[in-house]
């Protein structure tokens, strides 16, 4: 490192026996030689970018900026190989170790100046956003079609019907405007660290989101629906545990935005604000979650219905294990991480 | 998984059809691949496997596995009349919980799942036996 290298001559002179499989991208022109009458010495990297399976050169670039990000790298690299565009690029130091962040910068990577990185095709990438978008457009439109009773669903005699329970139209408001609230979030309020997912994500989250959907539904909006054992007493105190927990839900991912600029990927250790349903993080890391959780024990307690137990159950199983993950990098990433705060359930989880 | 189904969830629920023929069909093509099976586990474990037991592992599942499958099958099917008159397992609406389960239903899914996974795991054993028997026989041939 400090010795100034370049390669005169190379550009031009590929050995013939090279195949077009295996073909060399240089980036600028090295022929010129840079010797001693140049002002000022700057030290350029060169990158090699091997496949981390096969170990196959893919790709060589030459000229690199030593402040070149690893964002900018994989664009050099989509410009040789389309097909592999930057969100499916995951670059690594080691064939196994783990991908490099997009922000990283050469030079601060313990690489010499010759960096040899390692390519693992990540599939096809879908956004955040859409996903999110389709999984919970899926949920809102599905169970208005049980809400409705459109034909082929219930028994003819019972098409396009209206239940004579109260709490059935109280439960169709609350699903709906849940799922309301997530589109809306998704395209106001959140700010995604990363911009893409695995395509088949797609079809697993909407497998799963649309059929309990669909499941759930079904029961609420049935001919045959048993209302809740305790009557009015048990949907009121439902509705305010839902509602309560909606705002809390909300309030959490409004703190969340407000602590990262638009644009930026910054993390921070949220913290309680004036908005007391924010006063949860003093007890737990993503309160969020617990607020997800409660609303979905509200709707189950609204509606006493064994499907919505079962998806609310399994919500928790899967957001329980996504909180583990974030309190972890939490602690990983702070020293100074409040200890009081468990993942998701105070005290508990 | 599917011996615990079959053994506790079709053949003793419904005790009409123990004394099937489908039955037998199943016990001993289970039977003989297990002995098989648990022989090669016990004897690789050892470091010790005749060839015996791993040539009757990989082969004789190809007669063994559609007679087991077959037997798995024809049980199911002799118990549906008896699941249908019974309603056993089912829970139907109206009820507190607005929950509902039809094993009947439930049954012939199971029936219509062995299309797509029987062929996946048949031809997964006749791969790895190409595999596997090949392989000693490059041995044998180099010693």
């Amino acid at each position: 490192p400090g010795a100034i290298r370049f390669r005169a001559g190379e550009a031009s002179a590929l050995p013939a026996s090279v195949s077009p499989r295996r073909r060399w991208w240089h980036g600028g022109d090295s022929a010129a030689p840079r010797g001693g009458g140049a002002k000022k010495a700057v030290l350029f990297f060169e990158v090699e970018i091997l496949d981390a399976k096969t170990r196959e050169k893919l790709c060589f670039l030459d000229k690199v900026e030593p402040q070149a990000t690893i964002a900018e790298i994989k664009n050099l690299f989509t410009k040789t190989h389309p097909q592999w565009y930057p969100a499916r690029q995951s670059l690594r130091l080691e064939p196994k170790g783990r991908s490099l962040k997009d922000e990283d910068v050469l030079q601060s990577l313990p690489v010499g100046t010759t960096a040899t990185f390692y390519f693992r095709d990540l599939g096809a990438q879908i956004s955040w956003v859409t996903v999110f978008l389709t999984e919970y457009a899926g949920p809102l439109l599905i169970y208005l079609l049980f809400y409705f009773r459109v034909p082929f669903l219930y028994g003819p005699r019972y098409d396009f019907t209206a239940s004579r329970h109260a709490v059935v139209h109280l439960a169709c408001a609350c699903h709906s405007f849940h799922y309301i609230k997530r589109l809306l979030e998704t395209l106001f309020v959140h700010r995604f660290s990363h911009g893409t997912m695995p395509l088949r994500n797609i079809f697993k989250n909407c497998t799963y989101y649309w059929g309990f959907a669909a499941w759930m539904a079904y029961y609420i909006n049935h001919p045959l629906y048993t209302p809740p054992a305790y009557g009015d007493e048990q949907v009121k105190l439902a509705l305010a545990v839902f509602l309560f927990c909606q705002l809390g839900n909300f309030s959490i991912h409004v703190a969340l935005r407000n602590l990262r600029p638009a644009g930026s990927k910054t993390r921070k250790i949220p913290y309680p604000t004036r908005n007391p349903f924010t006063w949860l993080f003093l007890l737990v890391s993503c309160p969020n979650y617990t607020y997800e959780v409660g609303s979905w024990i509200g709707f189950t307690i609204m509606t006493q219905c064994l499907p919505v137990a079962l998806f609310s159950l399994v919500g928790f199983v899967q957001m329980a294990i996504w909180a583990q993950g974030k309190h972890r990098s939490y602690l990983r990433e702070f020293r100074d991480y409040p200890p009081l705060r468990s993942p998701i359930v105070p005290f508990l989880l | 998984m599917s011996r615990v189904f079959l053994t506790w969830a079709v053949t003793h629920s419904v005790k009409e059809v123990q004394t099937e023929d489908s039955v037998l069909l199943f016990v001993v093509a289970w039977t003989i691949t297990e002995i098989i099976r648990y022989s090669f586990y016990t004897f690789s474990l050892l470091n010790h496997l005749p060839y015996l037991i791993k040539w009757a592992r990989y082969t004789l599942f190809i007669i063994l596995y559609p007679m087991g499958v077959s037997g798995e099958l024809l049980t199911i099917y002799a118990a549906l009349p008896f699941v249908r008159q019974s309603g056993l397992y089912s829970i139907s609406l109206p009820n507190k919980y607005n929950f509902s389960f039809d094993y009947y239903t439930f049954l012939i899914l199971v029936m219509i799942s062995y299309i797509p996974l029987f062929p996946q795991l048949y031809f997964h054993m006749l791969r790895q036996r190409r595999k596997v028997l090949s392989h000693t026989e490059e041995h044998k041939k180099s010693e």
